[in-house]
């Protein structure tokens, strides 16, 4: 291995003396290799401390339940140069497990709090904080991390940033490849997966695994009640907007929530329902996920070694200036782990694969099949629903023309009345349909054909 | 099970009281309350913990005892922070913590996690407290060490065993990548286990008012939109009875009876596709499988050694309930959602609650002593679920070789792990140790004391000893994070006795990221 190459000076303003000690545990694994350690990966000793410890520079996203711990595991281990993201302020709610808050936090942008709280507790870590949304930043910003950690909770955003990963690959410079290792928790559930953008499977390709939200359909809402969350639904969706016109629901707001539970209440009598109450409220217009520390704990655990291991493969690829090393390592082959803890454990590891005609990641159109009498409305709403999809107010066009824009307000009235035609008499059966959305920085490619 | 699901279950618990914002320590436990509810959440608030060591692992575990809010914890150990501690532990201080004693460095730093949890540090030294004060660990109601040495560790799970109120005790062992851990306790009741099987709805012996119910439906008479609000219960209700009716009183038995089964519902369709048919087609399957006690129950039954606790009078009384005809367990009121008009669904949801409210009684009238009320209906509720674990004494595995010979053959990695494990246990507590780690050939030696004459060749074993001794003395901060999330969840298990603790060891190895259980 070629280690004199990375040997650059300390990270300015950073610099604190390790002192004598301090890396003891973490040193007894990083010195030698085990048994069953890569052997074309795995960069032993100084090179790799030094890496870990001087230059490598990490980004967490989220400095939420999965962002505390994953923030403390990173400065435990010796990472000294950490950015975290998030555009969250610290609720009450939040303190049963995000550990780096306190009481009187509560209101505060969670990655000030986070950031100045890992620098207090461990010395000489330099964790810089941006409280906003990572569609602010750009490319260039993306491209100075070694790697990226996400404990996200927002799909959208965990799509925004997997094809953001995704678009900065350039095969010519294996330093634009950079690992995303993701996770999530609910209650005594969670999974952790490393993703190696353009090379293993990308957070796209792994939609259709993604628990369905729960709907309910309208009529339901509207005529059959028989669950206190479709009175709950009805109050949201249909009373609010009837009583409160324009006025948006602030599910943070006390008397928001106060307001939905007793038209909820009201409703549930009316119908003979039981069990409409201010919990289940909000759970069900904040679609709550329960959430507890030690879950976030083993799947932050999780996420620190998939890290390591990730550190070991950039590294001697970058000391070889080969893709190779990197791309054929290991530590992406079994790249999804899971673990259940509500009877015994149960946890499995495996690899998901590629798709071919993943959007992001995987170049081929994606092939759908539609009754001819479709309309392009109905067509929206599949792309909306479809498990695989879930794209929210897509914009439709073909190489010759657009279908239906969403915005801007012209364009949409422009193509409003298409929204009736059938599609295909806008598209020959086997032609391409490209659809967009402002919320995703990626198009998907759709060849249509009929049934 | 979907949140939905989950969230639908409690609507029999839920009160009827004028609703406003909760107090701000509910909001606080909101995210947990949901999983384990009010009496989860008072049973961690009584419970008392103690835990032996203060290593990263020790303090990562008692964090996610404090954030939720268990009651009390003590952090035993005399041990002062040395300055590879600080390195690997979140709970000191850095340089600071250098040199103090470590129970009352991390204590101070734990309890800045929450003002609820009251917490003490006790200096002393384990092997004292064994000697001379050995009732002191039975005032915890959970007890949780981490690389204790072998020797305190037997004196301290023997002495747990025996006493009878068994305080369950939670051994963690962890070298670098490779862990273990183990429950101890006798006995372990659980009623609300959070059962994702769902009880059933007796389609196939429907109670009589229910098949009233669905025999008296006049379709021919309804209009479509009525037709189309039929629930599925009532439909398979009736279609089934028709069916036994011309099939000897048997429900659809082959393939070819379940295919006819479906089309027949499927003829009774007015419109294509009408959707509580299409649901009563996709829930055939009601009708031909039996409802029976699930296997769990009866092996319940069978142990003639009912504990003569009220857990033990309740079980008792489930017995003779599902001994009588038509052996089943007392009806679930919970109903799920469907295809329905809100009042047939209503009056629908009024047959179950009614016919599940008498059972209850019968069932009330079987018990071997009165008992509260909630406590009744709690365990009536969840009777599909309720389980009666039955655990072992610490280190008993490791006498066993004919059970190890056994578990080398199906769980082979976790076996080996957990041997090798033992064997650095072994290695430590030997008089001829050198400093340092101990090599692979000392781990295979004492391997080979607990299971003689037995080939260590299979390349299990070779990983398992490469990685204690590449890190025998290591505590990493990601391990010790995951341990901490492992340790902590079946600690709440434990004290909440809600879901399902591991009966037995769970074995972790985070080189080929994997866990397994060895059971008891
Ligand atoms: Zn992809």
């Amino acid at each position: 291995m070629v280690m004199s190459t990375i040997n650059a000076p300390a990270i300015n303003g950073s610099h604190y003396p390790d002192w004598e000690g301090r890396y003891y545990h973490i040193d007894q694994v990083l010195d030698r290799p085990g048994p069953r350690t890569d052997p074309d990966s795995f960069m032993a000793g100084e090179g790799v401390k030094n890496f870990l410890r001087n230059q490598c520079k990490v980004l967490v996203i989220g400095a939420g339940g999965l962002g505390c711990e994953i923030l403390a595991n990173l400065a435990l281990s010796g990472f000294k140069d950490i950015h975290v993201i998030d555009m969250d302020t610290i609720d009450i709610s939040n303190l049963n497990r995000q550990f780096l808050f306190r009481p009187k936090d509560v209101g505060q942008p969670k990655a000030i709090a986070a950031a100045e709280y890992i620098m207090k507790r461990v010395p000489g870590v330099k964790v810089t904080p941006y409280h906003g949304k990572i569609q602010d930043k750009d490319d260039d910003y993306y491209m100075q991390f070694n790697l990226v950690i996400c404990g996200l909770d927002s799909v959208e955003a965990r799509r925004w940033i997997n094809a953001t990963l995704v678009n900065l690959v350039d095969p010519e410079n294996p330093e634009s490849l950079k690992p995303l290792i993701d996770g999530g928790t609910e209650g005594f559930k969670g999974q952790a997966r490393v993703i190696l953008p353009t090379v293993t499977s990308c957070y796209e390709c792994s939609l259709d695994m993604l628990n369905k939200p729960t709907t309910f359909p309208i009529c339901t809402i509207a005529n059959t009640p028989r669950l206190p969350e479709h009175c709950i639904e009805w109050a949201s969706v249909l009373e609010w907007p009837r009583v409160k016109g324009e006025t948006k629901i602030d599910t943070d707001d006390p008397e928001h929530i106060k307001w939905l539970c007793d038209a909820a209440r009201a409703r549930a009598e009316e119908f003979k329902i039981e069990g409409v109450t201010w919990s289940l409220t909000q759970g069900v217009v904040k679609n709550i996920i329960p959430a507890i520390a030690s879950t976030n704990a083993i799947i932050a655990g999780m996420l620190y070694h998939l890290v390591n291991s990730c550190i070991h493969c950039s590294l001697a690829s970058c000391c070889n200036e080969a893709f190779k090393i990197a791309t054929s390592s290991a530590a992406y082959l079994n790249n999804y782990f899971m673990v259940i803890g509500t009877e015994s454990v149960y946890s499995y590891t495996f690899e998901h694969e590629k798709r071919a005609d993943c959007p992001v990641c995987g170049g081929e159109s994606l092939d759908i099949s539609i009754p001819g009498s479709w309309t392009v409305e109905r067509l929206i709403e599949m792309l909306v629903e479809k498990q695989d999809i879930q794209i929210k107010k897509p914009s439709l066009s073909t190489t010759k023309k657009h279908i239906y824009f969403q915005a801007p307000p012209q364009l949409e009235a422009a193509t409003r009345p298409n929204l009736e035609k059938k599609v295909s008499e806008l598209v020959p059966d086997g032609g391409d349909v490209t659809v967009t959305a402002t919320t995703l920085p990626f198009s998907l490619s759709l060849r249509i054909t009929y049934t | 099970m979907s949140f939905n699901e989950s969230q639908s279950q409690d609507i029999e618990g839920a009160t009827t009281a004028i609703q406003s914002q909760p107090d701000s320590k509910t909001r606080r436990y909101d995210r947990q309350l949901r999983l384990w509810a009010a009496t989860g959440q008072s049973a961690l608030e009584s419970a008392r913990v103690l835990v032996i060591g203060a290593s990263a692992t020790a303090t990562s575990i008692l964090k996610n005892l404090v954030l939720p809010g268990i009651g009390h914890f003590t952090l035993l150990d005399h041990a002062t922070v040395s300055p590879a501690d600080a390195g690997n532990n979140f709970f000191l201080q850095g340089t600071t913590s250098i040199g103090r004693n470590r129970a009352e460095e991390a204590v101070r730093l734990l309890s800045e996690l929450n003002d609820n949890v009251d917490a003490c540090a006790d200096t002393r030294n384990i092997a004292d407290v064994l000697a001379s004060d050995p009732s002191y660990f039975l005032g915890f109601s959970l007890i949780i060490t981490h690389n204790l040495s072998p020797v305190l560790l037997t004196r301290l799970a023997d002495l747990l065993w025996e006493n009878p109120s068994s305080t369950p005790l939670i051994p963690v062992r962890s070298a670098g990548f490779l862990a273990d851990f183990f429950v101890q306790f006798h006995t372990h009741e659980i009623i609300e286990s959070h059962s994702e099987t769902s009880p059933s709805l007796r389609i196939d012996k429907p109670f009589p008012a229910l098949l009233q119910a669905a025999r008296a439906l006049d379709f021919d008479t309804m209009d479509s939109t009525d037709h189309g609000h039929i629930p599925y219960v009532y439909l398979l209700v009736r279609t089934l009875d028709d069916w036994k009716a011309t099939h000897n009183g048997l429900p659809p038995q082959t393939h070819a009876d379940k295919q006819n089964f479906k089309s027949i519902l499927a003829a009774q369709k007015r419109t294509p596709d009408q959707e509580n048919f299409e649901e009563a087609i996709a829930q055939a399957y009601r009708a031909w499988t039996p409802t029976v006690v699930r296997p769990h129950l009866v092996e319940l039954f069978n142990d003639v050694t009912l504990p003569s606790t009220p857990f033990g009078h309740l079980l008792a009384a489930l017995r003779s309930f599902s001994e009588r005809p038509p052996h089943v367990l007392p009806l679930s009121a919970t109903l799920p959602d469907m295809k329905s008009d809100t009042e047939s669904y209503v009056r629908l949801q009024n047959l179950y609650r009614a016919q599940a409210a008498e059972e209850r009684e019968q069932f009330r009238a079987l018990l071997p002593v009165p008992l509260e009320n909630e406590l009744v209906e709690l365990f009536v509720k969840n009777a599909h679920g309720v389980q009666l674990l039955r655990g072992a004494r610490y280190g008993a595995l490791d006498t066993a070789p004919a059970k190890l010979i056994m578990y080398l053959d199906n769980l082979t990695r976790e076996t080996a792990t957990h041997l090798a494990l033992s064997a650095l246990d072994a290695w430590r507590s030997s008089p001829s140790r050198q400093n340092g780690g101990p090599t692979d050939s000392e781990l295979r030696e004492h391997v080979l004391t607990l299971i003689p004459g037995t080939e260590l060749g299979k390349k299990e074993f070779s990983d398992a000893f490469g990685e204690i001794v590449r890190a025998p003395a290591a505590d990493l901060p990601n391990v010790a994070a995951f341990l901490g999330g492992m340790v902590a969840q079946e600690s709440i298990k434990m004290i909440t006795k809600q879901y399902i603790p591991i009966n037995g060891y769970c074995v972790v190895d985070l080189v080929d990221t994997w866990t397994g259980v060895l059971e008891s």
